[in-house]
């Protein structure tokens, strides 16, 4: 199964510990997060995560109904990024 | 908010909230971070039970829960108190069981420069429980109460843990309990389509060799009779889970027993041959399928779960349906056929007779654990709540006693934490007075929580505790027996470090350590020891009379092994039955 980069966007309640959370549950499975960026959307109270990470399709489809089951996560979707050298 | 009423403490409020979601009992330990809120206990509407250690204090909780299938409830202090909790928080997150667990913390002020008893618990925690909080002001307690209860209870189940600084618990709020709890981005509730219930159904009406195959989320959906209602009408046979034990009576011709590693033949080979299997509550985990490529190949799967991320983790499926186990049972009840399935039966009936769940004896004059887990059944008309530690004993009391009701077996099945049985048969008990409540433990679990015997003993609880003493960490020695060349390293806990006792007589007892007897008499229980497979029925039967606490230290035959046995990761064929 080949290891691709995917592009994971959440939609995040702005609240203390998410972000710890969702990298929490990326890494405690050994995924190396490439990037990430955090930032306001229009509505203060959302932030939105921009994750990039190495996985198989099966990998990151499961990281991402977890991410869902998440308390403070209100959206998540996922694409694959641009391959890199 | 209502602000006519007068502001009261953090703790206070907490307290007031914990009875407003229907808090009942409350299991906890005190510390310095916490003494506030103990300090408001004497005035709250629920009973507090102290453990004796905060492992044991969750792990009453989660019996509790596990028996009842309310939420249990523990209060611990900072620091060490937070961070024994950790065990009991995994076992219960692993188990999908509601639990919520309030922790002291230190001041807001104190937070991250190593004051005395501090613990980043929400760091620690969240690894183990399905959420956390951090409280930062009184204002928010009650609040985030309701919100813990909703969250530990809704969609899976599992602990969540609420961290309050002490300087918060003192401050005061006029905050009132939230009449509904509504939370922005957890909306758990799923529901099956139409689609997926005309699809399914036809796959039930259409199968020549279906599988029912029940976990623990039948329990927690409350879909026991649901389950049989539809295996009765379309004539299935019904596997469970370690989980799942009790969701359907053993006792009808239509039930397989338990699924997996040490799970039976007929449930084994059914799934292998099935065309169809119908998974409720389950998570198909490695314990259960063995070599995953080989596993049910023969099956259309459909998995039925609340949980959207457990849908298709570790097997492919036909369907998944993200759905309420109890609701799509209901609806799609009404579509299915009556059905009876001869031929399949009769073949299920010929593995069954092939290779019963059976024992033999192996020295005569000398107990067989099966056979003590068999007494315990006909000691209680088979009708007790049965609280399991883990090891050779746990697949034993999962083997030999006929489950004949939901929220009658609790045990860990995903963690597997050794210690859970002695606190777990406390809380249940408490939770269900009216029940009898039979704890089984080995000899090496029940050392790492006995300290908890004393509850049972102070709150006059009746718990029936069987060590079932081997001697030895039974299923360390026998993976090392089968996969480790007989090489018995530190698996031995008698006196003499030895394994094989080749002479059984009565001054057995003594190379054994801890004298389980005298140790249960020193924390106030009555106790009494078996070796005489003679009066292994009378002692139980005794035993489980009596009004108070009573431990039953039996003395079992150390070498035998848990069978059937479908070693890790190879497919049915590779049972091994002896
Ligand atoms: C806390 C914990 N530590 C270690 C283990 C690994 N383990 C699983 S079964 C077992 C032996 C249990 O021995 P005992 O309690 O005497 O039960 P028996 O198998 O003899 O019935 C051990 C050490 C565990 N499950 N839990
Ligand atoms: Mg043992």
């Amino acid at each position: 199964m080949n290891e691709t980069l995917h592009r994971l966007n959440c939609f995040v309640e702005n609240k203390p510990g998410v972000l710890a959370r969702i990298v929490g549950l990326i890494s405690g499975r050994g995924y190396n997060i490439q990037t990430l960026s955090v930032g306001p959307t229009e509505d203060g109270t959302v932030s939105r995560m921009k994750i990039d990470v190495l996985g198989t399709d099966r990998v990151i489809e499961q990281i991402v109904l977890q991410l869902r089951n998440q308390v403070n996560v209100i959206e998540v979707t996922v694409r694959h990024a641009a391959k890199r050298g | 908010m209502k602000s006519f009423e007068q502001p009261v403490c953090g703790a206070q409020a907490l307290v007031d909230s914990l009875a407003k979601a229907g808090t009942e009992v409350l299991f906890g330990y005190p510390g310095g971070a916490v003494l506030d809120v103990f300090d408001k206990l004497p005035g709250a509407p629920f009973r507090f039970v102290l453990g004796r250690h905060e492992q044991g204090c969750v792990h009453m909780a989660d019996g509790y829960a596990r028996a009842t299938g309310k939420p249990g409830v523990a209060l611990v202090t900072s620091g060490p108190g937070a961070t024994n909790t950790v065990t009991g928080l995994a076992t219960a997150n692993m188990d999908g069981v509601p639990l919520v667990c309030i922790t002291g913390q230190v001041p807001i002020s104190q937070i991250g420069t190593d004051a005395f008893q501090e613990a980043d618990t929400i760091g620690i925690t969240r690894a183990v429980s399905k959420h956390n909080f951090l409280v930062q002001n009184a204002d928010e307690i009650p609040e985030t109460v309701a919100e813990a209860f909703y969250i530990a209870t809704h969609g899976k189940p599992g602990p969540v843990v609420i961290d309050v600084p002490k300087n918060v618990q003192k401050q005061l709020t006029k905050a009132q309990y939230p009449e509904r709890v509504s939370l922005r981005a957890y909306h758990p509730e799923s529901t099956a389509t139409g689609a997926q219930m005309a699809r399914l159904a036809k796959m039930i009406n259409e199968a020549e060799r279906p599988v029912i195959y029940a976990g623990g989320g039948v329990i927690a959906s409350g879909a026991s009779k649901d389950v049989a209602a539809i295996a009765r009408k379309a004539g299935i046979p019904v596997a469970t889970t370690l989980m799942g034990l009790g969701s359907f009576p053993e006792t009808e011709p239509l039930a397989l027993g338990i699924a997996g590693m040490h799970g039976s033949a007929a449930a084994n080979r059914a799934i292998d041959n099935a065309d169809f299997i119908l998974a409720l509550g389950v998570r198909f985990n490695d314990r259960v399928t063995g070599k995953l490529a080989k596993y049910a190949k023969r099956a259309k799967i459909v998995h039925v779960d609340c949980d959207p991320a457990s849908l298709s983790k570790n097997v492919r499926v036909a369907m998944g349906v993200t759905a309420d186990v109890k609701d799509v049972l209901t609806t799609v009840n009404s579509r299915v056929r009556k059905n009876e399935h001869p031929a399949w039966l009769a073949q299920i009936a010929a593995w069954r007779k092939e290779h019963p769940m059976a024992w033999k004896p192996m020295h005569p004059g000398v107990i067989m654990p099966q056979q003590v887990i068999e007494a315990i059944d006909r000691a209680t008309g088979g009708d007790a709540l049965l609280v399991t530690d883990v090891g050779q004993h746990q697949m034993w009391c999962a083997q030999f006693f006929r489950h004949k009701h939901s929220r009658h077996f609790l045990s860990s099945g995903g963690m597997g934490t050794m210690g859970f049985g002695i606190p777990a048969a406390i809380g249940a008990a408490i939770g269900k007075p009216d029940h009898k409540v039979v704890a089984v433990c080995g000899d090496g679990g029940a050392q790492m929580t006995f300290e908890e015997l004393v509850v049972a003993v102070e709150h006059k609880i009746p718990v029936t505790f069987v060590v079932v003493n081997n001697g030895c960490l039974g299923m360390v020695r026998q993976w090392q027996e089968m996969f480790y060349r007989k090489n018995y390293a530190d698996s031995i806990l008698t006196v003499k470090g030895r394994c094989g006792n080749e002479r059984l007589d009565e001054d057995l007892a003594y190379d054994y350590l801890p004298d389980f007897v005298k140790l249960a008499e020193a924390h106030g229980a009555k106790a009494m020891r078996v070796i005489d497979p003679a009066k292994l029925e009378p002692a139980l039967a005794k035993a489980v009379r009596h009004p108070g606490p009573v431990l039953v230290e039996v003395i079992v035959e150390p070498r035998a092994n848990v069978f059937p046995m479908q070693p890790g990761d190879t497919p049915v064929e590779g049972m091994i039955f002896q």
